[in-house]
């Protein structure tokens, strides 16, 4: 792969890519599932693979549940600690949204392990989020409202002496749910830098997923000790069977949406490595007994995900029942056709572009990555960016060469008539009132001064027009002196003829542009599932369900190899 | 009082603030960078950015772009701006690692000149070093180095400014990723610009990020 060393073990696989056009649309990328390379499976393939030690080091919380504990995982270098604060939130105060002033619970991620003083420090800062300061020892700061209709039933039957029923469980499918997870240099945290050295934590949002894998413990630890306060001796703990079909929900808007249009090299790095592990598996000759019983288990394991999987959005209820006729087709080739021989994965992902929706083909892609852990997990490490690189601009380069690459990658900019207003009938601008990115209706709403630039396919379109009038001889850097509103645009094409998969290859200030499928492409890299839009920009998902616990995968460190501070 | 900013606030901040003062948003990047990258070594990127932007306000923009036809480079009102002419530079950098030595007439906060072709250094995994009055900075991707009249880094105006490669020049100051202390009534002015790039609220955009649904259970 171009962007991660020479040493492909196969380079025969390029031939089976997808090209980018096919990729990266939004309907399609709207249709991600997680993968073994989402973002989540990589930290804790890299836990159990290096023996990281885990220690609950602090638990100081009340018989109501309020109070502060801090979690931390030992690995061979260096140790992370989740800080979570538990607060009384009155019900009128709870809401998910980004907007929100208080929470039931807030965390940092503490870079090692935190004294009382560092733990002092952030309880005047961590409650108040977006309001308060963290520090250069912080990765990353984040909040959890309860789930109301699962936390009190779970409170009620553990005090009780009995299991929650496993159904309502698996309805809500966590107990609470974060909202915004920040990290990278936001409200005062460490820079990206500080740790883009760190081999742990170099992929993307490795910091921001180990925070949210211990919320999750600490969330069941919370509903068991508040049960247990309630209860007495008749309490009993989560059986460790259900326990695990806990995950932890997330609440996620329009602020994270610009955040693929933002990072071009990264994307197209997310990209290129869910793409090369796909070729690899479909390059493939045959596949063994082993591989065809694994992808048979995941298969069914996709089958009851699905079951469980509710949305009362239309655009959803509509996918899901594609999903549903998907899987049972699927099921019908799996029992007809040959998983063994004359290249078996692609043949079946080439029938699944003639047969299935593409929730289906998507769905598909991610079981055939399932039993190839060997030859794909590899390419998480191809997944971070050297985002430095592509800001440069080469200004030596011809405008011919410009405009060549352009018409050869963006025929999906060109193509569209920008002066239909429903082609331009979105921008994208952040509000002063949340400082958070938001989409406007040009034609409706006042505001469209204070575009952002995230009209890619118009810019591009522009640029191009732009260069007819120009001499295709001279320079990118002549060109630029006398028209610097193209710019930015000008770094993004020439990122492109590196870069294949670094744009979302639609209009995103269309009329019919639905938020939601950047939401769905970003959040199936960090390996959500259950997918549940409220609205047309803001999506409700769950994550590490079915995951282990910390306490599970991880030993408790010797004595003296743990430094505790608190 | 001071305030700790981090570096990714720093970028986020200036690129808007530049924006604000009406740099178009490629030149405005580069505005960012620039100001991010100064204070990684402790200099005061952002204060000298937020100078310049203010002298830059209601300007046309084409009075502070440089001339690349005259040698020394020349601005039409006399005075070239730093992110556009270092922008510039940088587009040319190619040409600094053959040898070409580029002289400037008068430039506004030659430090940030140096800045932002110093972005291109990085790029190049080389040293660009710009000179001015009495002192001469040496940009590598992740350090610098400091030679002559310190006290000459923050000059608002050099007269004459030259920019090449030296490849015999030595990191003396590696580039931090903690924050940095910037005074905070400056912070306040940057932060004040930076808003200007941000839409008043309506009752369509108030309405417009959340759902129709219950987001309470």
């Amino acid at each position: 792969m171009e962007n991660c060393g020479d040493n492909n073990p196969m380079p025969d696989a390029a031939a089976f890519r997808r090209p980018p056009e096919l990729v990266m649309r939004l309907a399609r990328m709207g249709s991600f599932h997680q993968t073994r390379l989402s973002f989540m499976r990589v930290l804790l393939r890299r836990l159990e693979r290096e023996n990281w030690k885990f220690k609950r080091n602090l638990w100081a919380i009340d018989a109501q549940g309020f109070g502060r504990a801090v979690y931390t995982v030992y690995g061979p270098e260096r140790a992370y600690s989740l800080v979570a604060f538990s607060h009384d939130l009155p019900d009128h105060m709870r809401s998910d949204r980004v907007i929100a002033t208080a929470w039931d619970a807030t965390f940092a991620l503490y870079d090692g392990v935190p004294d009382e003083a560092d733990l002092d420090r952030l309880e005047q800062n961590v409650p108040k989020q977006e309001a308060g300061r963290i520090s250069d020892s912080e990765l990353s700061l984040s909040r959890a409202n309860r789930s109301v209709r699962l936390w009190q039933h779970v409170v009620d039957s553990l005090a009780a002496g009995r299991q929650p029923e496993r159904e309502q469980l698996e309805a809500v499918g966590y107990l609470v749910r974060t909202t915004a997870v920040y990290g990278s240099g936001k409200f005062g945290a460490a820079d990206r830098l500080t740790i883009a050295g760190r081999a742990e934590l170099s992929g993307p949002f490795q910091a921001e997923m180990l925070s949210v894998w211990l919320t999750r413990a600490f969330s069941v630890d919370l509903v068991e000790h508040v049960a247990a306060a309630r209860g007495g001796e008749r309490a009993v703990v989560i059986e460790p069977e259900l326990r695990r079909r806990i995950g932890v929900g997330n609440s996620t808007g329009l602020g994270m949406a610009p955040f693929l249009v933002n990072h071009p090299a990264l994307l197209n790095n997310w990209m290129m490595a869910r793409e090369e592990a796909l070729a690899r598996v479909r390059s493939l000759p045959t596949a063994e007994p082993r591989a065809i019983a694994e992808f048979r288990d995941h298969f069914e394991k996709a089958r009851y995900n699905l079951s469980q999987w509710h949305s009362e959005h239309p655009v959803q209820i509509e996918k899901l029942k594609a999903l549903g006729a998907d899987l049972e087709r699927m099921a019908e080739y799996i029992e007809q056709q040959s998983l063994a021989d004359d290249h078996p994965w692609d043949r079946f992902y080439r029938w699944s572009e003639e047969h299935l929706s593409l929730e289906g083909q998507e769905q598909l892609v991610s079981l055939l990555l399932e039993p190839y852990g060997e030859l794909v997990d590899e390419l998480a490490q191809c997944m971070d960016a050297d985002e430095h690189k592509s800001f440069f601009i080469d200004g030596a380069m011809p405008l011919a060469r410009l405009r060549d690459i352009i018409e050869s990658r963006c025929r999906w900019a060109l193509e569209v008539d920008y002066d239909e207003p429903d082609n331009r009938a979105r921008f994208w601008y952040t509000s002063a009132e949340k400082l958070e990115p938001r989409v406007g209706e040009r034609f409706e709403e006042p505001g469209a001064e204070y575009e952002l630039p995230l009209a890619v396919g118009l810019d591009i379109k522009r640029l191009h027009t732009a260069l007819a009038d120009s001499a295709p001889e001279s320079s990118t850097a002549e060109f630029l002196l006398a028209h610097p509103e193209h710019r930015h645009t000008v770094r993004r094409v020439q990122n492109l003829a590196s870069h294949p998969y670094a744009e979302i290859q639609d209009n995103l200030i269309a009329a019919d542009m639905l938020p939601i499928d950047i939401l769905r492409c970003k959040l199936s890299f960090f390996g959500a599932t259950r997918f549940d839009p409220r609205s047309d920009r803001w999506v409700r998902i769950c994550m590490y369900q079915d995951a282990p616990y910390p306490h599970e995968l991880l030993a408790p460190p010797e004595s003296g190899e743990a430094a505790v501070a608190v | 009082m001071s305030y700790r900013l981090t570096l990714a606030e720093i970028e986020s901040y200036l690129r808007k603030a530049a924006r604000a003062s009406g740099l178009d948003w490629g030149i405005a990047e580069e505005a960012g960078k620039a100001a991010r990258w100064l204070a990684a070594f402790s200099l005061p990127g952002p204060e000298l950015l937020l100078e310049h932007l203010q002298n830059l306000a209601d300007k046309d923009y084409r009075q502070f772009v440089p001339d690349c036809s005259l040698d020394p480079w020349q601005a039409p009102g006399g005075l070239l701006c730093p992110v556009i002419t270092g922008a510039a530079l940088a587009d040319r950098s190619a040409q600094m690692l053959d040898g070409h030595a580029f002289r400037l007439g008068n430039t506004a906060y030659p430090l940030l000149l140096a800045a932002t072709l110093g972005q291109a250094a990085r790029y190049h995994q080389t040293a660009f070093v710009t000179c001015w009055a009495g002192v001469r900075l040496n940009c590598f991707g992740h350090g610098i180095q400091i030679l002559g009249r310190r006290e000459d880094l923050t000059l608002a105006e050099a007269e004459h400014v030259c920019c090449c490669r030296d490849d015999s020049a030595e990191v003396e100051i590696e580039a931090s990723t903690l924050a940095y202390e910037i005074d905070e009534d400056v912070f306040k002015r940057i932060d004040a610009l930076a808003f200007q790039t941000y839409a008043p609220a309506t009752a369509a955009s108030r309405a417009g990020a959340g759902a129709g649904l219950t987001d309470n259970d």
